[in-house]
């Protein structure tokens, strides 16, 4: 286990080596750069050269390649171009945000979703097709639409017609009611599409449990349908559930980027929005590296939860 | 086996780390949040309270240093913080006096401004001196600044403080325009020494100025807060308050003024939200033609090249109609390189009203009396718009293929600057008509240079621009830019299509939004009844 951990840790760090190079280059090969972005209309030409090279834009390539290795090594992110505040600081005002709003999502989705898929797989095992179907579909209509657009009906239902919510407002720990009014949206709109994946798969899982020898035992013993379902068929299919939970709570954090810009959050996402905008190469970097640590993170923990879920699974 | 079992432990409560740390931060507001006292008190302001104002900000705050300040609604922020020796009248895009009393030329060379007395700075920073001016105006030419500015002051000879309420200033060559240079936008905003060099590299987050608002929180994620400068010149303002959101998606800042969450809406760009607000009785606060939208042609594009193709083309799209069809609100047909409101504005040029077959009849002329296919830049933000879609079908007509590439907004820049576009667009937010176009015409400033994408290059006109800026009798200079004009319109190495309107839509009980020439809104006459 141990050692297996220590392979894992390893693979992470070439893994992260690996990002870091690429959103380097990759940010630098988009058209523009920083001082374009952020005179916009107003400069051109020689002032734009010269806003340029204060800026610092000028410098070859493999030395600001070098500069950044060397920071990321020592955990110095440094200030971003645009606004000269530092990095670090700016996530982690960001960061506290948007893992609230992914971690409410998530908990409200497997609160629904696996409750939901289990009711699906039982309906179908009794034969009732009807009802299965209707949730198997709700799931998938649900589940192809798009954040942008459940958002907006959402926003206009809860917050317009129905004055719940609010669709504006600071979002700050130093106004927690406000905040937690302001990400109920964001939460639900994300755990709309994350309930219709997690309830499809849990079906699908709990569906291909009840099959097994096991669960022929458990009814023979005269167990009733509700028990043989949630107690012994769930829990053993709890393995591809958690991968996917695992998995999409990574995605989730892809999914805030949206969210958060519609619903004025001021999270990782946005960061990340306004450092592509205004081509802020080193806030994009460093917040991609911290993407790609967290995606990384949850991979590395999701195995070491099967291997506890699942004695059997060796490494 | 056992030590496995502890690991797992430990990995386990990482997994969990994640979720919990986030819900563990909140459980205590989630029991307050049943009684919820605060976030209501918070939004509902009793009659006799300090009047704040709510205005959706749409864009991420980019810092309020003078010197290197960018794009509309930041300048909007620097506008009511800082001051010029002049400003512009927000109704008519006048001139007028801020901080300079008053100011005399004989020959547009020599500039003397008499500065108002007894003037404070916010933050308790003293008195508005003479001495202000010249180090704000110097910070913008030394080169440690590194203002993209500091160009603004190359025709500026000298600048001198005879005494503590006078600035003289003596230019290279006469300039009737000097006014612009001085005003309260960009580098003519005057800064305060001591505050400059207190806080360093975090100055355009810590702005002190001399206007009617000061800043009291930047939060660049999510709010900019100003508060009411009460030794204002002109006397405190009737707000005392004013809290920018930043809510950047359109239909959510619909919702939110319909919600009574914000005041003001900074700036809505979409027909169909506007026509919810106005149906739902909102005011309509709007600035018209404070824009032309002008096609670049680039010149050194074999086709293009020729002047009658490029009047085909302007013959050829009624761009009024598409206007008229698509936005009325936000949209008019455009006639000029200048704007109506602007001193010099002529539509006494050669003007295209639609008729394809005299398009027809030029592209035959120029040699395609079959047509072709050409390109145009847009920007992925904006994508193929409706008007975008009009105007191909009205070329087609005529037998021109148009065809869009769609790039981010940097790279559409970049194309146009450096020569790699058919055609492409522009807008030029400006008060100063010499400023537009010498922009756009002069030879000096053909990109990467300048702006002029077209690359155009005239003598005759170029000789006219130069004298009408040198000209001192304003007769004669207004009589040189209509020239200007009817050679542009003439030639057509820009095609002005639209002319653009800004709507900043507000409760009924917001009163005095008036959006200057330059889109901006001095909030010094903005009150809440």
């Amino acid at each position: 286990m141990l050692s297996y951990a220590m392979k894992r840790i390893m693979q992470l760090i070439v893994t992260m080596f690996g990002v870091v190079t690429l959103v380097f280059f990759a940010i630098r090969m988009i058209p523009g750069d920083p001082a374009a972005a952020m005179a916009g209309d107003n400069l051109s030409g020689a002032a734009l050269e010269e806003f340029r090279r204060k800026l610092g834009l000028d410098a070859p390539l493999w030395e600001q390649y070098a500069d950044y290795l060397l920071s990321v090594i020592r955990f110095d992110f440094g200030s971003t171009i645009t606004t000269s505040l530092p990095i670090a600081g700016l996530m982690l005002k960001a960061l506290p945000i948007t893992l609230m709003v992914a971690g409410f999502t998530m908990l409200l989705a497997v609160l629904i979703a696996i409750p939901l898929g289990t009711v699906a797989a039982f309906l179908a095992n009794k034969g009732k097709k009807k009802l299965d179907n209707a949730i198997t579909w709700t799931a998938m209509i649900v589940d192809l639409m798009p954040a942008f657009w459940t958002a907006l009906l959402l926003m206009l239902f809860l917050s317009l017609n129905l004055k719940l919510l609010p669709a504006s407002g600071a979002v700050s720990f130093e106004d927690p009611s406000l905040m937690l009014k302001r990400i109920a949206l964001p939460v639900v709109v994300l755990a709309v599409s994350q309930v219709a994946t997690l309830a499809r798969i849990t079906r699908t899982a709990v569906l291909e449990v009840l099959n097994e020898d096991y669960v022929r035992t458990a009814r023979s013993m005269g167990m009733s349908e509700m028990v043989v379902v949630f107690r012994h068929a769930l829990k053993n299919a709890m393995l591809p559930i958690i991968t996917i939970v695992g998995l999409s709570f990574g995605n989730l954090l892809n999914g805030t980027v949206i969210v958060e810009f519609i619903f004025s959050i001021p999270g990782i996402g946005t960061l990340l929005v306004y450092g592509i905008n205004s081509r802020d190469y080193p806030l994009v970097q460093n917040v991609i590296l911290f993407y790609a640590f967290v995606f990384v993170a949850i991979n590395f923990i999701t195995d070491m939860v099967y291997k506890k879920v699942d004695p059997r699974v060796q490494f | 086996m056992r030590r496995r079992w502890k690991l797992n432990i430990g990995v386990l409560t990482a997994a969990v780390i994640l979720l919990l740390s986030a819900c563990s931060n909140t459980s205590d507001p989630a029991t307050g949040n049943t009684t919820s006292p605060s976030a209501t008190d918070s939004s509902t302001v009793a009659s006799g309270e300090p009047k704040v104002l709510k205005v959706r900000f749409y864009d991420d705050p980019a810092g309020y240093d003078p010197a290197n300040i960018f794009r509309i609604e930041n300048e909007n922020i620097a506008f009511n913080i800082f001051s010029g020796l002049a400003s512009y009248a927000s109704d008519t895009g006048e001139i007028i006096p801020d901080l300079a009393e008053s100011w005399e030329t004989d020959d547009n060379m020599t500039w003397t401004f008499k500065l108002r007395q007894g003037v404070q700075w916010q933050k308790g920073y003293g008195e508005f001196t003479s001495a202000d001016v010249l180090y704000s105006y110097n910070r913008i030419l030394d080169p440690a600044t590194a203002s993209p500015y500091a160009a603004e002051f190359n025709n500026v000879e000298s600048m001198e403080a005879p005494d503590p309420y006078t600035v003289v200033f003596k230019l290279k060559t006469p300039d009737g325009n000097f006014l612009h240079q001085v005003a309260n936008y960009h580098q003519g905003q005057i800064v305060k020494k001591e505050a400059i060099e207190e806080f360093g590299d975090q100055v355009k987050w810590n702005p002190v100025g001399t206007g009617p608002f000061a800043a009291e929180k930047i939060d660049p994620s999510s709010e900019i807060i100003l508060v009411r400068h009460d030794d204002y010149y002109q006397g405190p303002a009737p707000i005392e308050k004013i809290i920018f959101s930043i809510i950047k998606d359109e239909s959510t800042a619909t919702i939110a003024l319909q919600n009574g969450e914000i005041d003001v809406i900074m700036r809505s760009n979409r027909e169909e939200n506007l026509d919810i607000l106005e149906k739902a009785g909102f005011k309509m606060n709007h600035v018209e033609n404070y824009a032309a939208s002008l096609k670049v042609f680039n010149l050194e594009h074999p086709i293009l090249a020729n002047r009658k193709v490029r009047q085909a083309w302007a013959y050829a799209v009624d761009f009024d109609a598409i206007a008229e069809g698509v936005s009325p609100r936000l949209q008019k047909g455009a006639k000029s390189l200048l704007l109506d409101w602007m001193e010099g504005y002529s539509e006494n040029t050669t003007q295209y009203s639609y008729d394809p077959e005299k398009a027809k009849q030029l592209l035959a002329e120029a040699g395609y009396p079959d047509g072709f296919t050409i390109k145009q830049d847009g920007t992925s933000a904006s994508g193929v718009t409706e008007q975008m879609q009009l105007e191909q079908e009205y070329l087609k007509a005529v037998g021109i293929e148009l065809e869009f590439d769609l790039v981010d907004t940097p790279t559409y820049n970049e194309k146009r600057n450096s020569g790699d576009f058919d055609v492409s667009g522009r807008l030029l937010p400006a008060v100063n008509p010499d400023m537009v176009l010498f922009s756009y015409l002069h030879p000096d400033n053909i990109a990467p240079k300048g702006l002029n994408g077209a690359r155009y290059n005239n003598p005759v006109l170029t000789e006219k621009l130069e004298s009408a800026r040198a000209e001192k009798d304003s007769a004669k200079r207004l009589k040189l830019y209509e020239e200007v004009q009817q050679i542009v319109m003439e030639e057509v190495p820009y095609l002005p299509t639209y002319a653009g309107n800004v709507y900043w839509p507000s409760k009924p009980n917001i009163e005095g939004i008036v959006i200057n020439k330059l889109a901006q809104v001095n909030f010094y006459g903005v009150d809440i009844k």
